[in-house]
């Protein structure tokens, strides 16, 4: 187990191309030891390339990458002791499950009777323990994919465990109960994981971190709190959150009040500073309020659309020519047509050119 | 509906079957056949119709000195040398499309592609083209007549096979597997030897029967490169021909030299499915 650092790293696939495009542009960003992490961001962003650097299935352009204090830019992966499970199952099919969980550690040249008891633990975490003599490519998808999970699980002296997207294939119960295994395991051998994923859902319930990344760049480090309350650029308030963040083009009126159209809001942020002209004003749906009467911070919107999902209501309603959402409780009475929305001044954030003020 | 679908099924299988086996049937009567049996007339069924008769197969087994050929020699002949040869192509074609799937090569404009090409080009050649620097370049290595000779030639040609089939085959394993393997703590050569390599024997024996099936009926070099110390089957069976064509130890021989494809057939066949190919490893 480490801490692993990237140092300046920046990735482009095409090295000898005169105007290159990066899949990785220049960032440094370490991960602590016995962390649990969750990489998020859309298809294409450069989660994989950043994985790959770190096990050293790919060697990046630029910068450095450490285990500790130790230099493992041009080791290669073997010597790395990374475990890393890929979004679609890789199992090695002329072997029986035990002989594919046992596999990295005949690699490493353990003692038989240390391998055994180890699938025999592994393979009983992720029900695999009636299998172990079958052979691994008669099995169901979401079993293979335990497979290879399980060929991560057996080192426990594994520097990081990555996986990429490893649930996908795995119907929703099994991925909620391994998500929770994953948590176990990581809180009983402090194995630092990292898990690529695209569903925000999957980020926020597996990580105490997430990282966000948006066109080969970190967009956002910090915890799911963190992350949904004050989201750092535009991008993190419309990716992270169901739905996503209301954004709308604001202009500054005084030191703490911004105007959308006719309506004004008192926010805590300072904005006298802002010289852009690219203002936007984002609030979390959760934290708008129906209320009865107009007070500071309302607005009168039309109700568009009220959605029942059960637990609670979500409303889509529209004033001047924005569209704004609420997200309130389901025992709420909603009016039919118009309705007085409260966006509070602590949960304003203000963006300039995108990023946060 | 579906009755009918099955009954064209069936029909059509049996129809097909029936065209296949028909020669089969063909050369095994007239193999059993003399002289007088063979051109007086279509005849189907023994002691019957005719009288079986040993004769077309004696010839094959009995020496020159008795009017015979004996096939034995050159029959065990090409038995070694298609069997070296495709043993060696498959193991140096498997390496070659291993590196050809997986490493990119280039040389000035010249890409993995090309180099695949290449490979497959010397298919393309009629191979006449080639005889005359093979029978220099064995002269010189004063290879003219001999096993390795024909050994080293037969590789030249069966290689462009294995590597065609081969690089085809590992395009379609996933890279994970032997990312996942070296992730698994192997080195690039174990992660090849221990995971990919397994993986594989299926493409390896279609390639190898692909490989065994040209090399066993090459006629063309066997004949130019060999003369007198060294006889293959092909060559051999030619010999029988004279100016009354013997059908029935032509259709003996011909059932004699073709048995060893049936069987090696067999064995590959379940392996010829393409599911079974891409369904090694996922």
């Amino acid at each position: 187990m480490a801490k692993i650092i990237l140092e300046n790293i920046a990735h482009t696939y095409e090295p000898n191309a005169s105007n290159p495009i990066f899949a990785l542009k220049e960032m440094s960003l370490s991960w602590a030891d016995g962390g649990r992490y969750a990489l998020l961001g859309p298809s294409g962003c450069g989660k994989t390339t950043m994985l790959n650097i770190m096990s050293g299935l790919v060697n990046p352009s630029h910068g450095k990458v450490f285990f500790d204090e130790r230099d493992v830019t041009s080791m290669i992966t073997e010597e790395r002791n990374i475990a890393q499970v890929f979004q679609f199952p890789v199992i090695y099919g002329t072997m029986t499950v035990f002989e594919n969980l046992s596999f990295p550690l005949k690699c490493r040249q353990f003692p038989e009777d240390q391998i055994e008891r180890k699938v025999k633990e592994v393979a009983e975490i992720l029900n695999l323990q009636d299998y172990l003599n079958n052979r691994a490519k008669g099995l169901t998808a979401d079993q293979k994919q335990l497979i290879s999970l399980g060929r991560g699980l057996v080192r426990e002296d594994v520097a990081a465990i990555l996986m990429d997207e490893p649930l996908t294939v795995i119907d929703p119960d099994l991925k909620f109960r391994l998500r929770r295994k994953l948590k176990e395991i990581n809180d009983k051998y402090k194995t630092t994981l990292i898990y690529v994923t695209h569903d925000q859902n999957e980020a926020m319930t597996f990580a105490d971190n997430i990282i966000v990344m948006d066109q080969g760049e970190v967009v956002q480090a910090g915890s799911p709190k963190d992350l949904f309350e004050r989201p750092q650029t535009t991008f993190v308030g419309y990716f992270i959150g169901s739905p996503a963040m209301n954004l709308y083009e604001c202009s500054a009126s005084s030191k703490n009040e911004i105007s959308i159209g006719v309506n004004s809001f008192k926010v805590q942020t300072n904005i006298n500073n802002s010289k852009s002209e690219n203002l936007k004003l984002g609030i979390r749906s959760e934290y708008i309020t129906v209320e009865d009467e107009h007070s500071d911070n309302s607005l009168e919107a039309d109700i568009i659309e009220v959605e029942d999902f059960g637990n609670y209501k979500l409303i889509t309603a529209s004033f001047d020519s924005f569209k704004i959402k609420a997200k309130v409780k389901r025992e709420l009475d909603i009016p039919s047509e118009k309705v007085i929305l409260k966006l509070p001044a602590e949960h304003c954030c203000i963006y300039e050119d995108n990023k946060l003020i | 509906m579906p009755k009918l679908y099955t009954f064209l099924k069936y029909f059509f299988v049996v129809l097909w079957a029936c065209f296949v086996i028909a020669p089969f049937l063909w050369a095994i009567s007239t193999s059993f056949k003399d002289f007088n049996s063979v051109t007086g007339g279509a005849t189907y069924i023994p002691w019957l119709q005719f009288e079986p008769t040993l004769d077309g197969w004696s010839v094959l087994f009995k020496p020159g000195s008795q009017g015979g050929i004996n096939i034995i020699g050159p029959y065990f002949n090409s038995i070694f040398v298609t069997l070296t040869a495709s043993l060696i192509s498959i193991v140096l074609g498997t390496l070659a499309a291993y590196a050809l799937s997986r490493y990119t090569f280039k040389a000035g404009i010249v890409k993995n592609n090309d180099i695949t090409f290449f490979f497959i080009s010397q298919r393309i050649m009629p191979p006449v083209v080639l005889s005359i620097p093979f029978f220099i370049f064995l002269s010189s290595l004063g290879l003219l007549d001999s096993l390795a000779g024909l050994i080293l030639v037969y590789i030249v040609l069966l290689m462009p096979i294995a590597v065609w089939i081969m690089v085809d085959f590992f395009n379609r394993v996933p890279r994970e597997i032997d990312e996942t393997a070296l992730i698994d703590g192997c080195n690039p050569f174990q992660a090849f030897f221990k995971v990919v390599l397994p993986n594989s024997v299926p493409g390896m024996l279609v390639a190898g029967l692909f490989c065994i099936i040209f090399g066993w009926i090459d006629f063309f070099f066997a004949f130019i490169l060999t003369f007198t110390k060294v006889q293959l089957l092909p060559v051999k069976i030619v010999a029988l021909n004279s100016s009354i064509t013997p059908w029935w130890s032509l259709s003996a021989a011909a059932l004699v030299s073709v048995a060893p494809l049936i069987i090696v057939a067999f064995i590959v066949e379940r392996y010829l499915s393409k599911g079974n190919l891409s369904g090694a490893l996922k």
